[in-house]
């Protein structure tokens, strides 16, 4: 999958859970989750499922403990899908 | 150290489905899944377990500089006491029919000690960590916010 189509259903995943709307029209690899979209920390259990279920990948704690940005996420993803 | 959280239940139950497939194994224990499947009010559980977790991770998180987001590794593993990394916190839970609140703290006589803050402004942040101002001297601080509530202390 290319990178950019990777990016943007990630974004449709975060988007139904951000609180800070102008963070997420500016999102880049390095926004943060909690601390720039304002995330609810329970949410982030939604996102990684959605993500597990939107890319058909297992999100094991220990990579999940790392998703707290949009590179962190990105990088799972990419793993997760090279290992497949 | 201190650690708060609070959890607005019914911003809870609008925010998060907590009987998604998957929610539960996530963020618990085998030991706590099956805590809050034997309960009579499994969602209260799942919300003051998770308060607890919140609580102890924000000590953690202060004493280690490590940030994570794995709320599985933070056991409860009594009505009071949470492990993280083979290190025990104290923890209380006030529920009401609106809220939960838990308040951890890293040695249990520290409960006798814990204040409200009356005056917000006072609050600071050294290194992304709240102390409370009060005649000059800092204390250890804790805030947390959701929905309708907010709880702010200190440990005097």
């Amino acid at each position: 999958m290319n990178k950019e189509v990777q990016f943007d259903k990630l974004k449709l995943i975060i988007k139904p859970f951000v609180k800070n709307e102008e963070a997420f029209n500016n999102i880049t690899e390095d926004t943060d989750f909690i601390n720039d979209l304002q995330i609810n920390s329970a949410n982030l259990v939604d996102i990684v499922l959605d993500t597990e279920e939107a890319f058909d990948i297992e999100i094991d704690n220990e990579s999940m403990e790392k998703m707290l940005t949009v590179k962190a996420a990105m990088e799972i993803i990419e793993s997760k899908l090279a290992t497949k | 150290m201190i650690g708060n959280d609070v959890v607005d239940l019914a911003l809870a139950k609008y925010e998060s489905n907590w009987q998604r497939k998957g929610f539960l194994d996530k963020i618990f224990t085998n030991n706590e899944q099956h805590q809050i499947h034997q309960s009579e009010n499994p969602e209260e559980l799942v919300w003051k377990l998770w308060s607890r977790k919140e609580a102890v991770y924000k000590i953690y998180n202060r004493q280690t500089k490590k940030r994570f987001f794995n709320p599985k590794i933070i056991e409860c593993v009594t009505d009071e006491k949470v492990i993280v990394d083979n290190i025990v916190y104290f923890t209380r839970t006030e529920i009401s029919a609106d809220y939960i609140y838990s308040e951890a703290v890293t040695f249990k006589e520290d409960f006798d000690i814990v204040k409200e803050v009356s005056n917000p402004e006072n609050l600071l942040k050294i290194n992304g960590i709240p102390f409370y101002e009060v005649n000059g001297k800092v204390y250890s601080a804790s805030k947390s916010h959701h929905g309708k509530y907010e709880k702010i202390i200190y440990l005097s």
